[in-house]
C-alpha cells in the first residue's frame, strides 16, 4: 500500500487499508451473501455491510481520518480541496472535519 | 479542449476487476504515485460506496515548457468514485487540483458488468489548458498524448494486480468445500472455494505479494 501524504499517518493508513480491503472484497459480491442468508432487500444488505465495517474497521478509520484531516489542514490543502468540491456540483460536500482543532 | 474516449473489455468478473482497480496503488507501473489517501468514504442508504481519495503524483514538464512557471512537478489529484455492488457498476472521476491553468485533465472511468461475466471499462478524458501565450494547443496535445500513454501503463498495472488476485484465488485453500449456487455465470475456478474462505484469504495473500521487496515501490 502506498504512503500517506503525512508520514505520521502512514501506519494508520496501512492498517486501515488492510482492514478496508478485506471488508471490500465481501462488499463487492452482495448477491452471493444475500443468497446464502435468504432473501434480503438491498437496503438491509447495505445496512448489514455498514455494521460489519463499523465493527471491524470503524475505530481505525476514525483514527486514520482524523490524522489525515489534521495533515490536510497543516499543509493548507483543505482550502484547495474545498474549492475543487465547489467546482463540481455533482459531488456531495466534504463533511466537516470530526477532529478537534488541535495545534502542535 | 481535447476529448478522448476508449473502451476495453476484461475477461474477469466485475467484482474482481473492481477490487484490482482499487488496489492498483502501488504497483511497478505507478512509480509516480507518491501518496494516496482516503479523505472521505461513506456508504449511501441504497448501499453504494462513495469515496474521495487524494493522490500526489510526480510529473515532469516537457522540455519546451517555459522555465519557472511550475515550481514543482508534483500534482495533487482528486479521485471521486462510486461503487454500486448491486447494479455492478463503478464510476470514477479523477482530476488534478493544481497547475489547473496550465492544464487540467479530467478522467472519467466506468466499469460495468456485461454478458458472460466480463467487465467493460469505458474511459473518457478531457484536457483543457488556459495557458495562452500561443501554447494552449501544444499543451493540450502534449497532455492528451501523455494521457494515452499513462492509460496504457495504468491498464498494465490493473492487469498485474488482476493476475496476482487470480493466482491467490487458484491456490488451493480448504479443499472439498461445497460450492454455492450463483445467479451470474462465473468461471469454474471461482466456485472451487466458498466465498467466505476466499474473502478471508484473497486480500491477505495479495498483501504478501505486494509487500515483497521487489514490488515495494
Amino acid at each position: 500500500m502506498s504512503q500517506s501524504l503525512s508520514e505520521e499517518c502512514t501506519p494508520l493508513k496501512k492498517e486501515y487499508d488492510s482492514c478496508f480491503n478485506s471488508w471490500f472484497e465481501g462488499y463487492l459480491e452482495p448477491a452471493v451473501e444475500a443468497g446464502r442468508a435468504g432473501q434480503r432487500t438491498r437496503e438491509a444488505n447495505a445496512q448489514k455491510k455498514a455494521e460489519e465495517f463499523e465493527a471491524k474497521c470503524g475505530k481505525i478509520w476514525r483514527q486514520y481520518k482524523s490524522c489525515v484531516t489534521k495533515a490536510l489542514k497543516d499543509k493548507g490543502l483543505d482550502t484547495l480541496l474545498e474549492q475543487a468540491r465547489q467546482e463540481n456540483p455533482l459531488v456531495d460536500p466534504i463533511p466537516p472535519p470530526t477532529s478537534s482543532n488541535s495545534n502542535n | 479542449m481535447r476529448f478522448f474516449s476508449q473502451s476495453y473489455t476484461y475477461d474477469d468478473s466485475w467484482a474482481i476487476v473492481t477490487l484490482a482497480f482499487f488496489l492498483r496503488y502501488p504497483n511497478p507501473y505507478a512509480a509516480h504515485v507518491i501518496s494516496c489517501d482516503v479523505i472521505s468514504r461513506e456508504q449511501t442508504p441504497s448501499g453504494s460506496l462513495v469515496t474521495t481519495r487524494l493522490i500526489l503524483k510526480k510529473g515532469s514538464m516537457p522540455r519546451w515548457f517555459p522555465r519557472g512557471i511550475v515550481s514543482r512537478a508534483e500534482s495533487w489529484v482528486i479521485e471521486e468514485s462510486e461503487v454500486d455492488p448491486f447494479g455492478k457498476i463503478v464510476r470514477c472521476v479523477t482530476k488534478n487540483l493544481d497547475h489547473v491553468k496550465v492544464m487540467q485533465v479530467e478522467e472519467s472511468v466506468q466499469f460495468a458488468q456485461i454478458a458472460e461475466g466480463k467487465t467493460l471499462q469505458h474511459t473518457e478524458a478531457r484536457v483543457v489548458s488556459k495557458f495562452g501565450w500561443g501554447l494552449t494547443k501544444k499543451i493540450e496535445n502534449h497532455g492528451l498524448s501523455r494521457f494515452k500513454m499513462n492509460m496504457q501503463r495504468s491498464r498494465e498495472g490493473v492487469s498485474l494486480i488482476l493476475n496476482l488476485l487470480r493466482q491467490s484465488r487458484l491456490q488451493p485453500m480448504t479443499l472439498g468445500a461445497p460450492a454455492h449456487a450463483e445467479e451470474t455465470p462465473m468461471p469454474d475456478r471461482e466456485r472451487t472455494n466458498t466465498d467466505q474462505e476466499r474473502n478471508k484469504t484473497l486480500w491477505s495473500k495479495l498483501k504478501t505479494y505486494l509487500s515483497s521487496p521487489s514490488s515495494s515501490h
